[in-house]
């Protein structure tokens, strides 16, 4: 019945039943418990998902919005119980529009960092990238989840790049923020320079704030309009390896402070040999010889003159670095900076980067300030030591955010799906280990599947909050039910 | 309307004797502000019953229930320099003073935040950033605003926003007593952390915490924010001076400050201009930018002297005036300054600029510096006695605005040429770009005029009328949030006639607002009323139905 | 002008609050930008100078009437006009003026303040604001070896004024300026028993006729010494005869000097000559009286008119005080002339400078504020450094000691002729 509605509104060829379709949105792998859905929509249009949001609505249907391609990490993607449909807006793949002029594109849900990347580079502009995406991870996934950019200077606020939104509501309204809003259709809007470039508002309030980081529970966007940046003329690289952190920490302050540089954060060596590619023998021998730590910048060499540009920010950071005794470099055994680089303009190659060494990963993520990341640097592979996991099996990344008032602190648990003891050690700190993590200041601010439960323990105001507007704007809960601090529907709701 | 006893005592318990007045002298010197003779046809709005001198989120929280006991409205104000701050929607309603939370609590020079109370004011925060090298934001109202005014809480816009933003971008954290009495603490305050970030866990609370406009006091009070700073390169202390015998608003510095280099270039015409003010921005060397607003000349002390020097002017500067910008540059270093400087230079070379001396000699450049980095050179208020930011409130592209500012040109004319508004002559079109240009710049156009003359205030309300007219041809730029926020019109008379053309962002922020304040005890004058009160839905200008019933 | 001539500036108050702090320009430390005692201490708007234009409005509109509220916030205020620089800086309105005919209102409607009415009581009988005998105003001279200008002539009189005529524990200091012109060969005298209050501190308390009493008195009196200069070292005697009176038409047809300004004059021709070291490490406090109130008074009569469509100007046009022609280098030249004395400055200074506190009758009627006052500014001069602070007039020497025996501050607190006099 649902799927005869369902297929009136998108079409019979873009409502899947099959188990094989089902399958693939029906887990993550490890965390989320597999769930599988009734059936998948692929809506074609923004009128199409507001049908499909109303019939559900309607319906009491959980309703799990998917932009990125399988497979899914987070559990974000995952029905939380069953009679859920997937709405997978892949079919909305259109780059709508590329503005040089103001450095901005709009995009549609199903357009990846690759594809965006491609056509920006025709007009001289880049998109503002996560550290090496996987390939078919949706820009507008991503950057509706808040994940950091590699570019600290340029991430001012911590919905970057976000500009505007066309958004569907619970209840089947549709809603431009910022800019974007108002009597006029986009087209229209663009013959007198209107562009959706401003994101705030309207009036009193910040829409676009209440829909991003809200894994799908609060709207479903339709298209987004995203910074962008132009495409370097001339660019160089450099890394600075250290043998701990704290040095580092203490450069990237000086760094960030007078925003200097492009691209711009920490790993360690086995994140590093991770990204450098290859299989897991050679990341592991990679691993071995790159040093235990490297901050690593680019100087981005664009406007009027490119390589002054990029001379001066080189002289300006080879002299931060020797104030704090360090000794930047092109290149360091088993890696340069060029070819770091050259990985971080697009998505990752395949296979993902995070699954060349073992195979199964598990990113444990959470923001604090950089200052505090040495203390989180040796306390998780203390604890992981405690839950049994290998401690030389873990990836650091640091990546400063909101121009270095903060930064994402990301420590990738690299193991075999088929090592049962490694694995659950895996979801035990995936757990508890989160929750120490909490408990030493490690925000969660985009609590993925069980970290909920600890960010949430310590946020009843926000959450309370959080719930009463999540009624505004998705009445009867049927936007991803079960994510974050929002209640599942209840088997006798489901109409 | 006066409180009752128990009323008043309640309210009394919360801050004890001494800080709770309901004096009629006292409290009608909190009615009384700019802006109140054009929006209620009066300098008076209606007087508060009540006026309170918090010291803490807790006194504060505790009133607030109060309030929600008794039905009584409430509104907190840092300055209360704009009608907003002070208006109260009917006489059954107090204001906190905050002067007494004035506190800076933090200034994590590491991190690059400060945490403060309500009633720092934004100079002051400055002052003290600079010690650690840094910088904060302002808005231009003056240096007496309150950080958490312009960063939380209200809508402004100012020349540093190229390379400090605002419009709460800079939020990291805040304290706020709701209006139901408690409080909230987004982000990390709430988790126990330090105020680094306000977002989360999910979705970003700070989207009902201000938007564009700032909630202007209308869904309870911020007693504490963690704002953003930014990197300060000039003295950690500075001394601006004066001869003797000059008059104050001579102060000055000699030189623009190491650290800093400033250019004031000239172009041939404003298609020239305003490109390469746009290239300028985009190429990420600015610390602020004005653009044909110069302040390089000196202060005038009052109009009578203004105006012998306006009699004097060589009506050729007027328009090199127009056609030129500042360019301030910061840097940690000579070599980074130089690079700017350079880059500054080759695109003013490109749009045929040219460097007229009177603009670059040293000391009309620290004067444009002063004027950009720490408040207004001319003070707009003096001129005519008030002032209408008018319709480019949009914020938007550089094209767009100055396309809206062209517009509305025409319209301006008509009534300077009628005598009545002030006559600044041939027009000049300007922004001020947020974040390198990167989402966009705001559009800032003023008319001055007299409210106390009737010929002169009639004449406002047309022009606004006419600006602000959803069914007129300015209606595609955006919403003039401006109505919820100066002194325009009505909020409910905005809302009510703008929302359904803006995909009715009025309903949701009316939910929003019943959420936030189920007793309806935030006042709303300056946000969103819990319910529209009867007018036409046409547009035309209109007076406020509130703000003005009371029983002195 | 009355009180209802500042409508138009009544309206014209923008309420933002630049009356309440030093102009920013000369912020420095974040511990002392406020400008005005009376906000910084009682805290509601009202107690700034936006606050009293707000309340003239609300009476002049007849919101409100002139109760005990009314007058407790006008008369907490030390009148000293440092609202009136900040102010306009920004605005072409005048708060001091406004204040000022508010409290010549309150006295003409009998609104009184009772400490007041005691102290204007003693002047109408004693002719001074100490409520002291006439009998007793001679007595600081006593010994001096100085002409009686009631019976002989000299060049010059030396007006000592009430406080010094009455505070014992400043009376060294009013002999000492005696003896510093005598020293230098000036011809000086003084009316002794028979010198009278200028009339100025009772102007500001608002009874006006008390001004033009002692305006005409003092004209005649001077005429018939027949000398052709009057030198006082106290500095709102100087402001009364060199701004009020003139003000009000009663201007004084010899010269006015402060003493600081004839001590520097005869410093720089060579006639005293400062050879003795004084080592210690000073502040200058500016008396509100000499610096920004003491700034000659500027009469215009005019119109406002509209040019430029709607700015507003005068015709003819209108020069404001703005304070910047007071007093204030002349006595740091003689500071700074004087053999191992080291002048720091404070934070809040000339026309900026925060008020000692003992101004506008406050020292009278609310002993507790003026004390609170002169207590903020002692604390300033600590932080700056100083072992001591200098003023130039008894009302603030007066109000720092009171101050410093309150606080139990230890910092020294000199008039200038004392220093002037351990040097020479």
């Amino acid at each position: 019945m649902a799927e005869k509605e369902l297929k009136k509104i998108v079409g019979p060829g873009n409502v899947l039943t099959g188990p094989e379709a089902l399958e693939e949105y029906a887990g993550d792998g490890l965390f989320a418990p597999a769930v599988t859905p009734r059936c998948v929509v692929r809506p074609g249009s923004v009128e199409e998902v507001q049908a499909v949001v109303k019939w559900a609505d309607t319906t009491m249907t959980p309703l799990v919005p998917v932009s990125s391609g399988a497979p899914h990490f987070r559990g974000d993607t995952v029905p939380g119980a069953a009679g859920a449909v997937i709405l997978d807006l892949k079919r909305m793949n259109r780059i709508v529009r590329v503005d040089p002029r103001n450095k901005l594109a709009m995009v549609e849900p199903g357009v990846t960092f690759g594809e965006l990347q491609a056509e920006l580079a025709k007009s001289g502009l880049c998109a503002y990238l996560p550290l090496a995406p996987r390939a078919n991870k949706s820009v507008i996934g991503s950057v509706m989840e808040r994940e950091p950019i590699t570019f600290a200077a340029h991430h001012w606020d911590s919905c970057d790049p976000l500009l505007c939104a066309e958004v569907v509501y619970g209840t089947g309204d549709r809603f431009r923020t910022g800019e974007a809003s108002g009597p006029d259709t986009p087209e229209e809007q663009w013959e007198m320079d209107r562009v959706q470039m401003n994101p705030f508002g309207h009036s009193h309030v910040d829409f676009q704030r209440l829909i991003s980081g809200a894994q799908g529970t609060m709207g479903i966007v339709t298209w987004a309009t995203v910074k962008c940046n132009y495409l370097s003329r001339v660019s160089r690289a450099l890394m600075v390896p250290s043998a701990t952190l704290q040095p580092l920490i203490d450069l990237m302050y000086l760094v960030v402070r007078c925003r200097l540089g492009g691209k711009l954060f920490i790993v360690n060596g086995l994140d590093l040999a991770c990204l450098l590619g290859g299989g897991s023998r050679e990341v592991k021998k990679r691993g071995k010889s790159l040093p235990p730590w490297v901050l690593f910048i680019s100087f981005e060499g664009y406007g009027p003159l490119p390589e002054d540009k990029v001379a001066a920010e080189e002289a300006e950071f080879r002299e931060m670095a020797k104030q704090g005794g360090l000794e930047p470099v092109g290149k360091v055994p088993g890696a340069t900076a060029a070819a770091i680089l050259k990985l971080l303009s697009g998505p990752s190659a395949e296979p993902y980067w995070k699954t060349r060494f073992k195979g199964g990963f598990r990113d444990i993520f959470f923001l604090t300030t950089l200052d505090k990341t040495p203390e989180f640097a040796t306390a998780v592979p203390e604890m992981a030591g405690r839950y049994g996991f290998p401690a030389g099996d873990i990836g650091v990344y640091i990546q400063p955010i909101v121009q270095g008032t903060s930064c994402h602190a990301e420590f990738t648990l690299y193991y075999d799906g088929a090592d049962a003891a490694g694995t659950a050690a895996v979801k035990r700190l995936d757990r508890e280990g989160v929750a120490e993590l909490a408990g030493m200041g490690g925000f969660f601010s985009r609590p993925y599947g069980a970290w909920a439960d600890a960010a949430y323990r310590r946020a009843p105001g926000t959450l309370a909050m959080q719930r009463k507007l999540k009624e505004i704007f998705d009445p009867h809960g049927i936007l991803n039910p079960g994510k974050l601090g929002f209640r599942e529907l209840k088997a006798e709701e489901v109409r | 309307m006066k409180l009752t006893r128990e009323e008043y005592r309640a309210l009394e318990a919360t801050v004890g004797p001494e800080y709770i007045t309901q004096e009629p002298v006292i409290m009608d010197t909190y009615n009384q502000v700019w802006g109140n003779k054009f929006f209620f046809d009066a300098k008076h709005s209606v007087r508060p019953a009540a006026v309170l001198l918090p010291a803490s989120a807790e006194e504060i929280a505790a009133a607030v229930k109060a309030c929600n006991k008794y039905g009584i409205l409430f509104k907190a104000f840092s300055s209360g320099f704009e009608y907003l701050s002070l208006s109260l929607a009917h006489s059954k309603g107090i204001l906190f003073d905050m002067r007494r939370m004035n506190r800076i609590l933090e200034i994590d020079a590491k991190n690059m935040r400060a945490v403060v109370e309500p009633y720092v004011s934004v100079y002051r925060l400055q002052l003290e950033a600079a010690r650690h090298g840094l910088y904060t934001g302002r808005i231009g109202v003056g240096y007496s605003a309150g950080v958490i005014a312009a960063e939380c809480c209200h809508h402004g816009c100012q020349h540093t926003m190229v390379s400090t933003s605002g419009y709460g971008r800079n939020v990291l954290g805040v304290e706020w007593v709701l209006p139901t009495g408690e409080i909230l603490n987004p982000g990390t305050g709430e988790s126990g952390g330090d105020l680094f970030s306000a977002d989360g866990p999910g979705f970003s609370l700070r989207g009902i915490l201000r938007g564009r406009t700032g909630a202007n006091g209308g869904h309870g009070v911020i007693t504490r924010a963690s704002v953003k700073l930014y990197p300060w390169y000039g003295p950690k202390e500075w001394h601006q001076k004066k001869q003797p015998g000059e008059p104050l608003s001579r102060g000055q510095l000699d030189r623009v400050p190491d650290g800093y280099r400033v250019l004031v270039p000239t172009f041939p015409d404003l298609e020239s201009q305003l490109e390469a003010a746009g290239e300028v921005c985009r190429t990420e060397i600015l610390y602020g930018l004005s653009i044909a607003m110069l302040a390089t000349g000196v202060v005038p002390e009052g109009n009578d002297e203004d105006w012998a020097w306006a009699r004097k002017a060589d009506p050729r500067m007027a328009d090199n005036f127009r056609q030129s910008l500042v360019l301030v540059m910061g840097a940690p270093s000579k070599r980074m300054l130089d690079y700017r400087e350079k880059a500054a230079r080759a695109i003013t070379d490109k749009w045929g600029g040219r460097f007229l001396p009177e603009f670059n000699e040293p000391k009309a450049l620290a004067r444009a510096f002063i004027d950009l980095i720490w408040s207004t050179g001319v003070p707009s208020l003096r001129i005519t006695g008030d002032f209408l930011p008018s319709s480019s409130s949009p914020d938007g592209s550089p094209d767009m605005l100055k396309r809206l500012a062209l517009a509305e040109q025409q319209i301006v004319a008509r009534y300077e040429g009628q005598g009545a508004f002030f006559q600044k002559g041939k027009k000049a079109v300007t922004w001020r770009p947020e974040e390198h240009l990167s989402i966009g710049a705001q559009g800032i156009s003023t008319a001055l005029y007299d409210p106390y003359d009737p010929m002169s205030l009639k004449a406002a309300r047309e022009f606004i009328d006419e600006l602000f007219d959803p069914r007129g041809k300015l209606k595609r730029f955006g919403v003039p949030s401006r109505g919820g926020c100066l002194q325009i019109e009505p909020v409910t008379h905005v809302h009510q006639n703008w929302g359904h053309l803006y995909d009715n962002y009025d309903v949701w922020m009316m939910k929003i607002k019943k959420v936030l304040d189920p007793d309806t005890v935030g006042d709303w004058t300056a946000y969103i009323p819990p319910e529209y009160p009867d007018y036409a839905r046409d547009g035309d200008y209109v007076l406020p139905s509130y703000g003005k019933e009371e029983e002195l | 002008m009355a009180w209802q001539d500042y409508v138009h500036d009544m309206q014209r108050c923008t309420r933002c609050s630049y009356c309440k702090w030093i102009p920013y320009r000369y912020m420095r430390q974040t511990d002392f930008i406020q400008g005005c005692p009376s906000i910084s201490r009682y805290l509601w708007h009202a107690y700034a100078g936006s606050g009293k234009f707000n309340m003239a409005y609300s009476l002049q509109q007849g919101r409100i009437e002139i109760d005990d509220t009314f007058l407790d916030v006008l008369y907490k205020c030390h009148m000293d006009g440092s609202c009136d620089v900040s102010c306009k800086v920004q605005q072409d309105i005048e708060p001091l003026q406004l204040m000022q005919e508010l409290r010549i209102k309150c006295v003409e409607d009998g609104a009184l303040v009772s400490a007041h009415m005691i102290v204007i009581e003693g002047l109408r009988k004693e002719d001074n604001m100490m409520m002291a005998r006439r009998a007793d105003r001679g007595k600081w001279a006593a010994g001096l070896d100085v002409k009686d200008l009631t019976g002989d002539t000299a060049e010059v009189i030396y007006h000592a004024g009430c406080r010094y005529s009455y505070d014992e524990e400043l009376w060294p200091v009013a002999r000492a300026g005696v003896n510093l012109l005598r020293k230098a060969g000036v011809d000086v005298g003084i009316m002794g028993g028979d010198e009278t209050c200028c009339g100025g501190r009772a102007y500001e308390l608002g009874y006006a006729g008390e001004l033009t009493k002692y305006a005409e008195h003092q004209i005649e009196t001077l005429r018939t010494a027949g000398v052709r200069a009057v030198v006082t070292p106290c500095s709102d005697c100087y402001a009364c005869f060199k701004v009020l009176y003139d003000k009000i038409g009663k201007k004084l047809e010899i010269e006015v000097y402060h003493i600081t300004q004839y001590l520097d004059k005869l410093i720089k021709e060579g006639r005293l000559k400062l050879s003795k070291k004084v080592p210690l490490n000073v502040t200058y406090h500016d008396p509100c009286h000499l610096g920004r109130l003491g700034e000659p008074w500027v009469h215009w009569q005019g119109k406002e008119i509209k040019v430029m469509g709607q700015m507003i100007v005068h015709d003819p046009p209108k020069q404001y005080r703005r304070g910047a022609k007071g007093v204030y280098e002349t006595p740091r030249d003689i500071l700074k002339s004087i053999p191992g004395l080291e002048l720091v400055e404070m934070y809040r200074i000339k026309e900026y400078a925060w008020c000692c506190g003992a101004g506008g009758g406050v020292i009278d009627a609310y002993p507790d504020f003026a004390t609170w006052t002169g207590a903020e500014r002692l604390r300033e001069a600590k932080a700056v450094g100083a072992e001591a602070i200098v003023s130039a007039c008894p009302w603030c020497k007066r109000n720092f000691l009171d101050a410093a025996k309150e606080t139990g501050d230890r910092i020294q607190v000199y008039d200038i002729i004392e220093l002037v006099e351990r040097a020479v």
